[in-house]
């Protein structure tokens, strides 16, 4: 396993079914492939990734001695680590593998111009095999995992995701920064489906939660400064009532932070009459008792509900997303206030009770005579004229102009992200989607862990959702972070940078260019000699790309294996590029 | 790796370090791998020849667009090799006694005449059969031998034969090579001891053809949706070519017709099946990717568009701005065929303009609601579990314990508690592995 | 194989997290644009060292954009701070290399901006089909 040894670089083009072999002439590929440098051995195959791809892999590396490999597929962010595995099975070096994207980055983007897209793919495979031949085997690294899991966010989600890691016999520390835990479901009253009281859902994990010897709990707290990697990672919890500091050591970290009601300012008067609420608001006044309006305290005669109060909106950053809950939320409060009232409307675009249960809340309200009127594209309008609020709207269904004077407007808003997400993705290394909330590694597949190795999302913190759905993910979570800790060590990236002391000149300048400041200066030798703490190194470049005078190693990323690719990329393919 | 069938003495397993998980799709195998990582064994037991389940038919996943076998078979082979997971295929539970902590499953192995241990996934026995049948891995679509497997990334990779269908002319015994065919296999019941259960059963499709109006099974172009996933699949019986089954045309115009058997009282489906708005809205989407040119109008006929996860709604709108998909909200009241042509008539009312519509449409994509699979009720009576009035699992605190059942010890994941789309199956698989990992980890004590 | 018309040859740097996610978003969104651009993926953009953008011009590069994650945004918390500092300082050795400043780009995309990735790459290539190719060293994709 030796870098010294003759590269023998073996290539691999997948079809993906139709997805590449539709567009791009994998086989004119895979042919040309065979004359690069290095590269003795060249095919195409249907599925690479799938039980027979891999076995091919492995029979061609044994057979004509491959020790190095390109696949020509998908994104690496998918698969990197599938055919990294694949190649070590057979006893190449995982860093001797070399990915090559042709499905996002040609087939799918260039479908309608397939020569190019060919030529293109070529482009990418000789830079590939260039960079593969300079590739070198690095040495497995792994760290230990400190067996102590911290959650951030006492809601239902973090609850849910502590009273599993205690259960199952670890260290976890609950840090949630109001006073007390339940998140919003502390303002709610009966919850859909099952008209459960919230109280007694948060009170049952409450229960459970410090019932148990390894659960810490705090309160009033926040986490202040985090840092270090998977397995060892160093937090400062600050309590904000004491102003005290303490430092705490974790092995993995699950964020469920949640989200906030959409506060509707300049949504339909919001604010100009006290008897237009949001319907947080609304279920705070139901939990305390009978709902009255605001202004006189009478009970109200009527009531009129709007759905999609600062969601779907199209062109508004922030608020294109669906809130998944609130369809079922709105209908629920709906169908209960009616026993209550002489007449409640509620106005929608979709009525988007899709969970178990939900379909059935739906049509009690519609039998309890709940009037559900449409307004579609063109959203509805409230002026306030004196102390009466009126609303005016289309009916998508009948086609007909409506005014109504409610009692009382309901304003069903959505879930935004906590004004602190940003703060605390920046503080977890988490990257947030469009609606702001926190990004998973793999929507489909691995909807609870992150691009940041040992940190897990759940609840409301990853999108908008309802109770049910947020205490699933976080017993999901939960089992990642204890199968982190089961394990006890984890393998980590060798992609850490190196100083070559006989080039160093001294300069500071990956000192300061370092962003975890894992770089400093010897003071063994005269001249002092930069030098990299590897544990703290996070395998960024920014220290080789500065440094003036060569002298830093960028393993896996180093200057040679960059300018190859750029040298390939500019010699031109010899495969036909125009079109017809 | 177990698949090549290293005997295992099952009956020997230690229940306190076993769990067993029935079905094997992408809930099953998350809720195995996550109790697999945590050093305990898993028992995988599935009732076809290949785990994946349903999700390995698909063809695109919403609302990325990702290819479902891309992004699933890295995970059937991280099953099939994983050190702590013994995966029976092609079995089915028949019994379970005992309590959380120590129960005994009865596991049927049905013959599959294929030497797990000697079948190497070559296929050199498949030309040698004279029999051809329906894939039912294709809807039927396709044709398969009587020794087959369902799709090119079948796991294990074992040939199986098809005993109704085999006529024992044991030509493909002599085909192989290996000797790996044994036609007298006969079936085998074996017990195993575990501590904890999973249940990740899944789901069946609502049978189309229950709505006569709307012509299943009597007009050739109508069709439904996991037959059309199918049809645009490149592993599929048309390799990925968008056709008509009637002529073999591509149609220039399709119709999908949403809510088949969903949120509707008299068919006895009141609930919403959850997925079929988005994978509706995603079939219409890759009718244009396939066939940009030639198909001109799609066309989704919906109650409400139900786009409610992540990035859903954000795709819902791109597929009317970029795609220009066409959605008209008014339920189908029946589907008429032009016998000349194949054509089909879609009369439906636009509730938002309140036309009465008649539609020509050369393609019409019926999509199904979700059902318990029909052997769902027997297994839970085998166990004690409840059902909902819906028919899957029923669970006692949605909110706070949304994946245990009324059995300590049991817990389920997936389409067996209700409708999902994968990425909430994903979280419902580590969920429950979660869950039973914490009693396995006691013995089965509460 | 001679062709009259110029088409762009076009190197990309994208970091892993972000920029790079991108470009994948955009294949997986089926938005299309042109071919040219081809990607070399680092970790961070901060690993692209100018040496490398003036050895692309040299070696006949008609275009080239480095990218990444919007500042604040940086995986590596403060990387990208380094690539704009250093991004301005190559704007500059343009001029001395005598290239038309269009030829260089910086674009910020995050991994949820598919579109934004698409557009860089179609404005880019429309810009370098307009300015012609690389004066240094012939240029274009074909010739």
């Amino acid at each position: 396993m030796s870098g010294e040894e003759e590269p023998k670089v073996g290539v691999f083009i997948c079809h993906c079914g139709h997805n590449i072999g539709g567009t791009v002439d994998v086989e004119s590929v895979a042919q040309n492939a065979a004359h690069y440098p290095n590269v003795v051995y060249s095919t195409d195959f249907m599925f690479m990734c799938s039980d027979a791809g891999q076995a091919l892999i492995r029979e061609k590396i044994e057979e004509k001695g491959l020790n190095r490999v390109v696949v020509a597929s998908c994104s690496p962010r998918m698969h990197e680590p599938t055919f990294r595995r694949v190649v070590e099975e057979a006893g190449v070096n995982r860093y001797c593998f070399e990915q090559v994207n042709l499905r996002e980055h040609v087939s799918w983007c260039h479908a309608r111009e397939p020569k190019k897209a060919t030529v293109k793919a070529d482009d990418l495979v000789r830079m590939s095999t260039a960079r593969a031949s300079l590739l070198v085997p690095l040495e497995i690294k792994t760290v230990s995992i400190e067996p102590h899991a911290l959650v951030l966010g006492g809601g239902v989600a973090g609850l849910r995701a502590t009273v599993d890691i205690g259960s199952r016999g670890f260290n976890v520390t609950l840090v949630e920064k109001e006073a007390n835990f339940g998140g919003y479901l502390r303002n709610l009253s009966v919850m859909y489906p099952n008209n459960e009281n919230a109280d007694d859902v948060i009170g049952r994990l409450v229960k459970e939660a410090e019932s148990l010897e390894k659960v810490k709990m705090l309160t009033n707290s926040e986490i202040i400064d985090f840092e270090g990697h998977i397995g060892n990672f160093e937090a400062k919890i600050k309590n904000s009532k004491t102003g005290k500091t303490t430092k705490h050591n974790f092995g993995t970290v699950i964020v469920t932070t949640g989200f906030e009601p959409f506060e509707p300012e300049g949504y339909y008067c919001y604010g100009e009459n006290p008897n237009i609420i949001t319907l947080a608001e609304f279920e705070k006044i139901r939990k305390k008792g009978p709902l009255l309006r605001i202004s006189d305290g009478k009970p109200p005669k009527n009531l009129l509900f709007i759905g999609c109060v600062g969601s779907r909106e199209e062109d508004v950053k922030g608020h294109q997303h669906c809130s998944r809950y609130c369809c079922t939320a709105m209908t629920k409060a709906a169908a209960d206030i009616q026993d209550e009232c002489d007449e409640v409307i509620l106005l929608y675009d979709d009525i988007r009770t899709f969970g178990r249960g939900h379909e059935e809340i739906h049509r009690m309200a519609r039998t309890k005579h709940v009037v559900f009127s449409k307004f579609g594209e063109k959203k509805p309008k409230v002026i306030v004229k004196d102390d009466e609020i009126i609303v005016k709207w289309r009916d998508d269904l009948s086609c007909a102009n409506m005014t109504y004077k409610p009692d009382m407007l309901v304003l069903t808003t959505g879930m935004v992200p906590p004004k602190t997400s940003e703060a605390v993705g920046k503080l977890f290394g988490l990257t947030r989607s469009g609606d702001g909330f926190y990004n998973e590694e793999h929507i489909k597949l691995a909807p609870l862990t992150t691009h940041t190795a040992g940190v897990m999302i759940a609840g409301a913190a990853q999108s908008a959702k309802d109770t049910t759905d947020s205490t699933t993910q976080a017993s999901g979570a939960a089992v990642k972070a204890v199968s982190l800790m089961v394990r006890k060590t984890v393998e980590i990236e060798s992609t850490v940078s190196v100083v070559d002391e006989a080039l160093c000149s001294s300069c500071h300048t990956c000192v300061t260019a370092c962003p975890y400041g894992a770089i400093a200066m010897g003071t063994t030798t005269d001249p002092p000699v930069a030098f990299v703490t590897e544990a703290k190194c996070h395998g960024c470049g920014t220290c080789a790309a500065g440094c003036p005078s060569g002298a830093i190693i960028m393993h896996h990323s180093t200057d040679e294996q960059i300018m190859t690719m750029l040298e390939a990329l500019l010699q031109l393919s010899t495969l036909q590029g125009s079109e017809g | 790796m177990t698949v090549a069938g290293d005997k295992i003495d099952y009956s020997a397993m230690n229940p306190t370090e076993t769990a067993l998980v029935i079905g094997g799709g992408v809930a099953g195998m998350q809720a195995a791998l996550d109790i697999a990582d945590q050093n305990y064994q898993v028992v995988l037991v599935e009732k076809t020849p290949s785990v994946g389940g349903v999700m390995a038919m698909l063809d695109k996943t919403f609302p990325t667009l990702d290819c479902s076998a891309c992004i699933l078979t890295p995970r059937l082979s991280e099953v099939s090799r994983h050190p702590n997971i013994k995966l029976l295929t092609y079995s089915e539970v028949t019994e379970i006694t005992g309590e959380a902590g120590d129960f005994r499953v009865k596991v049927l192995k049905k013959a599959r005449k294929v030497l797990e241990d000697k079948c190497s996934g070559c296929g050199d026995c498949v030309p040698h059969c004279p029999i051809q049948v329906k894939n039912e891995f294709d809807q039927g679509l396709g044709y398969r031998k009587a020794i087959y497997i369902g799709f090119p990334q079948s796991t294990p990779l074992i040939y199986t034969v098809d005993t109704d269908n085999c006529i024992k002319c044991e030509l493909c015994v002599k085909s192989c090579e290996r000797d790996a065919i044994d036609l007298t296999m006969e079936d085998e019941e074996i017990e195993i001891p575990v501590g904890a259960i999973i249940i990740a059963t899944g789901y069946e499709l609502f049978d189309v053809s229950k709505y006569r109006r709307l012509g299943y099974g009597r007009f050739k172009n109508v069709i439904n949706a996991l037959e059309y996933e199918r049809l645009i699949n490149a592993s599929g019986p048309t390799g990925g070519n968008l056709m008509r089954l009637s002529d073999g045309k591509i149609p220039k115009s399709i119709g999908f017709v949403q809510c088949v058997g969903a949120r509707d009282v008299k068919e006895g489906v009141p609930y919403c099946s959850r997925v079929c708005c988005m994978y509706g809205v995603k079939n219409a989407v890759m009718a244009k990717e396939l066939q940009h040119e030639n198909v001109k109008d799609v066309t989704v006929y919906y109650a409400d568009i139900r786009a409610y996860g992540k990035g859903f709604e954000e795709f819902y709108q791109m597929s009317k701005k970029r795609f220009g998909i066409k959605f008209i909200r008014g339920r189908v009241a029946e589907i008429n065929e032009d016998s000349k042509t194949g054509d089909v008539f879609i009369s439906a009312e636009n509730t938002e303009t309140s036309e009465l519509l008649e539609q020509k449409h050369e393609l019409v994509v019926l999509c199904p609601g979700i059902l318990p699979p029909r052997d769902l009720k027997e297994l839970a009576d085998k166990v004690g579990l409840n059902v909902g009035p819906d028919g899957f699992i029923a669970i006692e605190h949605p909110a706070s314990n949304p994946v245990d059942t009324n059995i300590p010890g049991v817990y389920v994941a997936g389409c067996a508690e209700s409708a999902k789309d994968i990425p909430d199956s994903v979280a419902a698989g580590s969920a429950a592995a979660m869950r039973a990992s914490i009693t396995l980890s006691k013995g089965g004590a509460s | 194989m001679k062709s009259g018309k110029f088409e762009p040859n076009i190197v990309a740097f994208t970091c892993n997290w972000c920029s790079y996610g991108s470009a994948d978003l955009a294949g997986i969104s089926r938005i299309q644009h042109p071919p040219n651009a081809k990607v070399i993926r680092l970790m961070c953009s901060g690993r692209v060292d100018p040496v490398m953008v003036i050895e692309s011009f040299k070696n006949g590069a008609d275009g080239v954009m480095v990218t990444g994650c919007h500042i604040g945004d940086c995986h590596y918390s403060t990387g990208n701070y380094r690539t704009k500092v250093r991004f301005s300082a190559l704007q500059k050795a343009m001029k001395v290399m005598g290239l038309h400043p269009d030829r260089l780009k910086l674009l910020w995309a995050s991994a949820s901006e598919g579109q934004q990735w698409a557009e860089g790459i179609i404005e880019m290539t429309s810009r370098i089909r307009e300015i012609g190719p690389n004066p240094i060293n012939g240029g274009g994709l074909v010739k």
